[in-house]
């Protein structure tokens, strides 16, 4: 079923006058994981935005759920879409971890019953148990990170919308990033995910919609829209490395590379 | 070549810590080179830094071990106006390094506070906009500059000043890839064209590879990794330490330990495409 | 409240005035707050509005001091009707509330057509405090910023369900905590950041740091001051020596 639709969606800035969204057609299924890419000002961050009203179409409209976003509140929404802001300092407020995680539940309105076990369930998933009583101020980047996720994750929304959720990331802390979202996907959640980084996008292969000055450039799987090297350079996004190895070699197998072991093996002569 | 900068058993706590921050490091910078440093987050590249700018111990003072000397002068005991002249320092989020109203006024912040007389420092700061080419910009406010324009005007205030040495913290984690690639253009140009040595922490590091002379990989506090990028990255043990290999190196490795040693380290895939065709 | 803001904030234009020394344009307004509060009666008021007007157009300014009159009339109608029920007549009721238009736009005159170099320049010529300059400067050239980060943080404590708008009094007063922390917090940390780049860029090195431009009256600054002197003596004099009727 369609949960996401924007139809015809033109907006323009109040303030600036600028367009920064030009006649936007999307659909996205229930349980589908796409990725947001293209160059900043490209809409990216404009686009997510209308996904759970903070921002309101000029023209055309946006649907989620089958509900016309601007006969709604942005609290309503984001119920069921929950968006991960880049920085977290710009939402972390409680005197204590535990309380950061409840604070989305309770302006929701869950019963007590529900917040306590939504919250330690959180708080284990994202191994900040130890910090419960802790006050969300004093914690390292990552960790900050991870507590705004927990917070999103706390109250299980259908729709996760991660903003850049690898910037300034160590191999590390993108590899528990990774898992988070395979987790989310096995459990039927709809993930969209804005971000430059492209050799993290690859294994996963979502849909890639590719934004360009406003406009949706390309749409579909990522290996095929990433093969189309014009495309991808006039948005002014990079090809992942492994596809571009794919592309050069003049022997190759039916599928492009997804990780470097595939890779690895089919190089040295193994699977085929 | 010479040695611009030395850092000789460097060990650093801070004042409330028990961990040390930094633990025996020996590093030294040669004159004109681009050295690229990467570990995993909390392993010290920040203070590292600040060791060699001298915001440790100036700004930030905590338990000092070893010594750090840049250009012949020992960091700990040289004031920062003296060492501003020889070292900068860019930080990550160049909104929070443009204090001025106009981009102008910002870069000649640094010659401003050094006394440097008004003709000279009109000399200094046009040549240096020219430099990173934002002439174009010299009378705009900062909230009208883009992001990679941002970057720019926050370098130019720091290469106003005429360091030798340019310390660049992160400088692409806030710009999309091909903003990204005009950076490091930028600092290739400004080594190659004016031989201005740089010191680059990032962990996007296939954007940097390509102009970076050294690799050293910093884990725990204790340097773990010293040498030839490619040869690095190429190194199984680099993932080990946390540092984000582009697929290509890990690919090479992989290739290697399976019996398939590739004559040369490719620095792209179409190259491991060649190498591996022949 | 923005829109209103906007009558005291700089804007770029190119204009005669403009290009004045902004000595001479915080005398010029200077000159007619003075001009403003000294004034007795109704027809001298007015003719001070008249020049402060006058110079707004040269300023190619009307419009943003425009938006200064609106707020002043609002206010002015209330100072007006406070005159009338306390029965000081009529006469007193539009000299009180026209004569508050004028010393609002006055100073709106100065604040449009001098730049935030301009102010730093003018304190550094009243010897003002070294630090207190910069502070000042740093803190015109963060507003924007401060104010971005603002919308961002509401978005965020939007989007996890906090509505701004609705509720009782007191409630919405809460409301305010999960905007005004972070706000605080980005401050607090941006201040750490921006005192290591002012550190690393040897700020505080000398006492009498030095500047890129100066300022320096050229003829046309020496004679405007001249004239507006002259004008203005000559406007006291007028105040002194002639009765109007009302």
């Amino acid at each position: 079923m369609t949960l996401i639709e924007f139809d015809r969606v033109t907006y323009v800035h109040q303030t600036t006058g600028g367009t920064a969204l030009k006649d936007i057609n999307l659909k996205v299924e229930k349980g589908e994981t796409v990725a947001v890419v293209g160059e900043n000002g490209a809409g990216k961050t404009t686009l997510v935005r209308h996904i759970n009203g903070l921002l309101k179409p000029s023209q055309g409209s946006v649907r989620v759920d089958g509900v016309d976003t601007r006969e709604t509140t942005t609290a309503t929404l984001s119920r069921k879409a929950g968006i991960a802001f880049q920085n977290p300092d710009h939402q972390l407020f409680s005197d204590s971890v535990e309380n950061e995680v409840r604070f989305a539940m309770k302006n929701f309105g869950f019963s007590d019953a529900t917040v306590a076990e939504r919250c330690d369930w959180a708080l284990g998933y994202f191994g900040l148990e130890e910090y419960r009583k802790t006050s969300p101020l004093i914690l390292s980047g990552g960790e900050k990170k991870r507590l705004t996720l927990a917070c999103i994750l706390a109250w299980d929304p259908s729709i996760v919308i991660l903003d850049e959720p690898t910037v300034g990331q160590d191999a590390n802390q993108k590899e528990k990033l990774s898992q988070i979202i395979k987790m989310l996907k096995d459990g039927g959640k709809t993930v969209i995910l804005v971000s430059h980084d492209i050799e993290f996008l690859w294994p996963m292969q979502p849909r890639l919609v590719v934004m360009s000055g406003g406009r949706v450039a390309a749409d579909g799987p990522m290996g095929e829209v990433m093969g189309n090297k014009e495309l991808i350079e006039g948005a002014r996004v990079t090809q992942p490395q492994l596809l571009r190895l794919y592309l050069a070699l003049k022997a190759k197998p039916r599928t492009a590379f997804l990780e470097v072991q595939d890779a690895g093996r089919w190089l040295s002569g193994g699977a085929p | 070549m010479s040695t611009l900068a030395s850092v000789r058993g460097l060990s650093f706590r801070y004042p409330d810590s028990q961990r040390w921050a930094l633990r025996d490091v020996d590093l030294e910078v040669q004159q004109g080179e681009v050295v690229l440093l990467a570990g995993p987050s909390g392993c010290g590249k920040s203070t590292l830094l600040r060791c060699i700018n001298g915001l440790i111990p100036h700004m930030y003072p905590g338990e000092l071990q070893g010594t750090v000397t840049v250009d012949g002068q020992e960091v700990a005991a040289t004031p920062m106006s003296h060492l501003a002249q020889t070292v900068g320092l860019l930080f990550q989020n160049p909104e929070n390094q443009i204090f001025m109203f106009s981009v102008e006024r910002d870069v000649a912040f640094g010659l401003q506070n050094l006394g440097v007389p008004r003709k000279e420092m009109r000399a200094r700061v046009d040549d240096t906009l020219r430099m990173l080419g934002i002439t174009d910009l010299a009378l705009r406010a900062p909230h009208e500059l883009s992001d990679g324009q941002k970057q720019r005007v926050a370098l130019a205030g720091v290469i106003a000043m005429r360091p030798k040495l340019v310390i660049l913290d992160e400088p692409t984690s806030l710009l999309d890839p091909r903003t990204a690639l005009d950076v490091v253009d930028l600092i290739h140009s400004l080594n190659r064209t004016h031989g201005i040595t740089f010191v680059v922490v990032e962990h996007r590091l296939e954007l940097l590879i390509p102009i970076a002379d050294r690799l050293v990989v910093l884990a725990g506090g204790r340097k773990v990794m010293d040498g030839e990028p490619m040869e690095i990255l190429s190194d199984g043990r680099a993932a080990e330490f946390g540092v984000s290999v582009p697929p290509i190196s890990r690919l090479y490795d992989s290739l290697g330990r399976e019996g398939m040693k590739l004559p040369r380290v490719p620095r792209s895939p179409e190259e491991l495409a060649e190498e591996v065709e022949r | 409240m923005y829109w209103l803001a906007g009558g005291f904030v700089f804007r770029r234009v190119i204009s005669p005035f403009h290009k004045l020394d902004p000595r001479v344009k915080l005398l010029i307004s200077g000159e007619f707050f003075v001009l403003a509060l000294a004034a007795f009666s109704i027809v001298e008021v007015a003719g001070v509005l008249a020049a402060i007007i006058l110079t707004a157009a040269v300023a190619k300014s009307l419009r943003r001091i425009g938006r200064v009159f609106v707020f002043s009339a609002g206010f002015g109608i209330f100072i007006f009707v406070v005159n009338i029920i306390f029965g000081l007549g009529l006469v007193s009721a539009v000299l009180y509330s026209v004569r508050f238009l004028a010393i609002i736009s006055s100073t709106s005159v100065f604040f449009v057509t001098t730049s935030p170099d301009e102010l730093e320049q003018i304190m550094k010529w009243f010897r003002v405090p070294r630090d207190v300059v910069f502070a000042f400067v740093t803190a015109v050239r963060f507003i924007p910023v401060v104010m971005l980060d603002a919308f961002q943080i509401m978005d965020a404590q939007k989007s996890r369900g906090l509505e701004f708008e609705k509720g009782s009094i007191p409630r919405r007063l809460r409301n305010t905590i999960p905007l005004l922390i972070p706000l605080v917090v980005n401050s607090v940390i941006r201040s750490g950041e921006l005192a290591e780049a002012m550190e690393s860029r040897a700020y505080g090195s000398t006492p009498r740091p030095t500047s890129l431009y100066g300022l320096s009256m050229k003829w046309y600054d020496r004679l405007v001051t001249i004239v507006s002197l002259v004008l203005t003596a000559g406007a006291l004099y007028i105040y002194y020596s002639v009765r109007f009727p009302f």
